[in-house]
């Protein structure tokens, strides 16, 4: 059960079981035990509706998935836009299309960024490998130095 | 010159099904098929697994109802230990019982908001880049708001006895892990952290309210498209036949509503099931022995539960099923769309039923597991969401399953879909010069009223890569569509 007043909230998006694609839960895993009391997080195999409603209680949002192309420095971190998108799948619900939805129906727009950490192979099997693990490594010391203490003074 | 129309993949629905329509010469509709395209294999590679490992592992297949197949399997796997249903100790009944009402509470929500709403606020021939839930949410927000919350509450009530909202785990062979605690139980009663039981009630009602003054306006399509007469087959309590979803005895009734199938229980079904095999689908078409192949078929689900039912427990809901049944002045109800009507009322069943037991003291006992003489056989029935699931499993002395058996709920609604298919195949497409997206979306607005788990959890949004492909009777491409 999630306390709602708690500000800032990570969802990680992927699968363990599909080797990189296993990189936002991943970093979840790093940075979990460091993380201030008010911040929370949400391991997702894929965001659905429902995570609009979600966000709508939260202050700042970080989306962490795998990005399949390679990536200075083996991630990226980019502000995530709310844009109406339109998808075959619900699977492929993208975090813009959440931040979107909440926007519509909560009236709520929380700071939200997106960062994507380099994978090279997403194959039935569980594990990261070693380019995946150096670029999340890559992505939590980024994280700890640069994007806590900002969100951390947001929430102060 | 014949042709042969292809939807593939089908939308909106759980899992990837394909439909083919084939067309004479003129135009007009020889035959229509609804095929399941994948194969899962569950009931090969169980086996050499222990018994205790089948509620893990057969909730893979699927992601939006595994606690029917986790349940399904641990009610089979009781017996096993020596443990009958009624054995189970009331604490470990109650909690089970809460998970799978949260479970039904979850799937129904998110099949009408979701997937059927698109359909009946905007219409079938609306602009599929509206025909979706997004579009539900931009433009019914409060409906939207409601659908999510109540998809939640029923989610929040699975993660709270199984640990996580998919593929949690909360059986054990004889009973259930843990009991519920007084803090986690008002969670859901205090109307503070999230919208209460009482506010999920007041939320069902509405939407019933809707549905029904839906019908009043669109009396004519949802009474008649693709009705036809069915058999119906559910559970229903053994000691009154009221409705009943988590265990009871087996009820079948033909379309005028004589009994086909008298409360059997569940060991026996074995005696008056067939599977039989179609060269065009993996999925098996089940059919009563006594009755035949021809005859023998049945509708299960929300509208098929309503039908053999004499009642239901919930005061509520009993008051809700009357006037579903005045509809038809007492007699079942074979209209494929009222589906959605029985299954807003099954949702009413549900939150009035999680109320009384979050209500209960017994959750909160510790007397949570039996045992009993370990027997070679198992056989567990539930209702889910989608209709009767059966699992039946045999072991051998070291524990190792030996033959498992599964008629999913979906499987029993193979043939209904088929004639429902059909159905619009002949009263829409056939002779028509032009096929539009509307008429092709129909097909796909039939087969979800039955909202078919095709196997896993692939839901569609609507705007998607239908593909139209029009071939000659040599088999070559005339004319293809996409959208």
């Amino acid at each position: 059960m999630k306390n709602c007043d708690n500000k800032t909230i990570l969802i990680g998006i992927g699968n363990c079981g599909r080797e990189d694609d296993g990189l936002g839960w991943a970093f979840l895993d790093e940075i979990k035990s460091k993380l201030p009391s008010h911040f929370d997080v949400e391991y997702r195999y894929q965001l659905q509706i429902e995570d609009a409603e979600l966000i709508s209680h939260y202050d700042a949002v970080y989306f962490i998935d795998a990005h399949k192309d390679t990536l200075e420095n083996g991630f990226n971190c980019e502000k995530c836009i709310p844009v109406k998108t339109h998808h075959f799948s619900s699977h492929e619900l993208p975090p813009e299309t959440i931040l979107f939805l909440a926007e519509s129906i909560y009236d709520k727009k929380p700071e939200s960024l997106i960062i994507g950490i380099s994978g090279e192979s997403f194959n039935l099997n569980i594990g990261l490998t070693e380019f995946a693990q150096q670029n999340l490594k890559n992505a939590v010391s980024f994280f700890e130095k640069n994007q806590l203490h900002i969100s951390s003074l947001q929430a102060q | 010159m014949a042709q042969k129309l292809v939807i593939d993949p089908v939308t909106r629905v759980e899992g990837h099904g394909k439909v083919t329509v084939h067309l004479d010469d003129n135009n007009k509709v020889k035959d229509a098929f609804f095929h399941i395209v994948e194969f899962r294999g569950f009931e090969r590679f169980i086996q050499g697994h222990p018994y205790w490992e089948a509620p893990v592992m057969v909730q893979r297949l699927c992601g939006i109802c595994p606690v029917s197949h986790h349940l399904a399997a641990a009610k089979a796997i009781d017996q096993i230990v020596g443990v009958d249903p009624d054995d189970l100790s009331l604490p470990a009944q109650k909690i089970r019982k809460l998970m799978h009402f949260g479970q039904v509470f979850q799937s129904h929500a998110l099949h009408f908001f979701y997937l059927a709403s698109p359909d009946l606020l905007f219409g079938h021939d609306a602009d599929p880049l509206k025909r979706n839930v997004v579009g539900v949410a931009m433009e019914h927000p409060k409906l939207a708001k409601k659908g999510i919350l109540m998809r939640k509450f029923g989610q929040e009530i699975i993660k709270l006895v199984a640990g996580k909202r998919i593929h949690g785990i909360s059986t054990t062979p004889g009973g259930v892990h843990r009991r519920i605690s007084a803090k986690e139980r008002n969670y859901f009663l205090d109307d503070k952290e999230i919208p209460s039981a009482d506010t999920m009630i007041k939320w069902s009602v509405e939407i019933i309210d809707f549905i029904k003054e839906y019908h009043k306006k669109n009396k004519e399509f949802l009474d008649t498209f693709a009705a036809y007469p069915s058999g119906h087959l559910g559970l229903v309590k053994k000691e009154n036949g009221f409705l009943e979803l988590y265990d009871g005895v087996l009820r079948a009734t033909d379309s005028e509503g004589n009994i086909t199938l008298d409360d059997v229980a569940n060991d026996d079904y074995n005696e008056h099931f067939y599977e039989s095999v179609e060269k065009w689908s993996y999925l098996k078409f089940p059919y009563l022995k006594h009755l035949g192949r021809e005859k023998g078929w049945n509708r299960v689900g929300p509208l098929a539960r309503l039908n053999v039912c004499e009642g239901i427990e919930t005061p509520l809901a009993e008051k809700e099923w009357l006037a579903f049944k005045a509809e038809t002045n007492g007699k079942t109800n074979n209209s494929t769309m009222h589906t959605h009507w029985a299954r807003l009322i099954e949702i009413l069943y549900c939150a009035e039923m999680m109320k009384t037991i979050l209500e209960d003291d017994d959750i909160l006992s510790n007397d949570l597991v039996r045992k009993g003489k370990r027997r070679k056989e198992g056989v567990g029935i539930i209702e889910a969401p989608r209709g009767t699931l059966i699992h039946h499993y045999e072991v051998d002395d070291k524990d190792r399953i030996t033959r498992c058996n599964l008629i999913v709920s979906t499987t029993h609604n193979n043939e209904p879909m088929n004639q429902a298919v059909r159905w619009v195949a002949n009263n829409v497409l056939s002779g028509q010069p032009k096929i539009t997206e509307g008429m092709m979306n129909q097909i796909e607005v039939v087969i979800r009223a039955y909202d078919p788990c095709l196997s896993c959890a692939t839901h569609a949004l609507g705007q998607m890569p239908l593909e139209l492909v029009i071939y000659d009777q040599y088999g070559n491409i005339v004319d293809e569509k996409l959208r």
